[in-house]
């Protein structure tokens, strides 16, 4: 195995899925979302969501509370600080095996 | 929201998702309505004041106004927000709370971002200004061009007479649209020509004393006012209240 075959190999695989991955970029880039902002911003489908966000909150990235606003019930979500230490891992080894294969021509 | 609507949206991402998050927070009017009352206030509490207690303390209307302006800008405004936006926006598309507001730095915490970094309170004033990934950026792009003619037409108010007003709103017009183009809720052209419009009027009609230099502010808050509502109406068209409740997702 070629060293950036064990690197592509190395890739965090609970984030590299592509629907996880979209649900990982969109709560990096707030502060929390709820299941129906998620599901519209990502284009999912309920179940679909629902299996996705259930598998990152057992990983420890994803953190799920049952809140109010006002007196709509919510769904929020938020990325815990494992799954930000594991989302901005997973990010710069994707730009490092990426980049190098850019600069390997 | 139709999945033909969902396609139109994903066609415009060009921006990331803390963008996308930071431009939901005025998809539906709410935060421009709130803001042009406020502004609203700002002129008529003054006016209201010289008018009906000339004599007594007449800066206090500015005071009062300006009191409670900063009161509600840096407090009150947000507990308004999400009392409105948790009946009206929340249950109809979801809710998002975009990063938190960095006044010096914006924010670029993932290696994936090839955005440069720029210091946030440069970037109004960049040729080619950053789009902030900040819910707050309404402050900077709106509010700061509005203060600071604000305080021009005071000071000129003398020097220009009746012209202060028809040359003050074509020029706050060209400047809330040029800091804003490249913002998350960037002006159309048509918008800022209504503005630059408003002031034409008072050519022709004499400013009663009791309006003072701030009359730009009634102007521009109406305007954020009729902005506001005509695009809280476009949301509420396009996105009717959901017949199921979310909440027992996930």
């Amino acid at each position: 195995m070629t060293p950036r075959a064990q690197e592509i190999a190395q890739l965090d695989r609970m984030i590299h899925e592509p629907a996880r991955l979209t649900i990982m970029l969109i709560l990096d880039g707030v502060s929390e979302a709820d299941f129906l902002y998620l599901q519209r911003e990502g284009g999912f489908t309920q179940g679909n969501l629902s299996g996705h966000l259930a598998k990152l909150e057992e990983a420890g990235y994803v953190q799920i509370e049952k809140k109010f606003k006002g007196k709509v019930p919510l769904t929020v979500c938020r990325l815990t600080s494992e799954g930000q230490a594991a989302f901005s891992g997973y990010s710069r080894r994707m730009v490092d095996i990426l980049n190098s294969n850019g600069a390997a021509g | 929201m139709s999945e033909r609507d969902l396609k139109n949206d994903s066609a415009k991402q060009t921006t990331s998702y803390g963008q996308r998050a930071a431009s939901y927070w005025s998809v539906d009017g709410l935060p421009e309505i709130l803001r042009g009352l406020a502004f609203v206030i700002l002129f008529a509490v003054p006016c209201l004041w010289r008018i009906y207690a000339p004599t007594h303390w007449p800066r206090a209307g500015s005071l009062i106004s300006f009191t409670g302006l900063f009161l509600y800008f840096f407090g009150a405004e947000r507990v308004v927000l999400d009392f409105l936006k948790s009946r009206i926006t929340y249950p109809r598309t979801g809710y998002v709370q975009p990063p938190e507001r960095d006044w010096f730095g914006s924010r670029t915490p993932v290696p994936l971002s090839l955005r440069p970094s720029q210091p946030y309170f440069l970037s109004t004033f960049s040729p080619s200004p950053t789009v902030s990934e900040n819910a707050t950026s309404f402050w900077p792009g709106n509010v700061r061009p509005l203060l600071g003619f604000s305080v021009l037409c005071l000071a000129g108010r003398e020097l220009l007479g009746h012209w202060l007003v028809p040359l003050a709103m074509p020029a706050l017009a060209v400047t809330l649209y040029v800091v804003n183009r490249n913002s998350e809720i960037p002006y159309s052209w048509w918008w800022a020509l209504i503005l630059a419009l408003t002031g034409l009027p008072f050519l022709w009609v004499n400013v009663p004393a009791a309006l003072p230099g701030g009359l730009p502010f009634l102007l521009a808050g109406g305007w954020l006012v009729g902005q506001g509502v005509y695009t809280l109406v476009n949301y509420l068209r396009m996105n009717p209240y959901p017949v199921a409740a979310e909440g027992a997702h996930a």
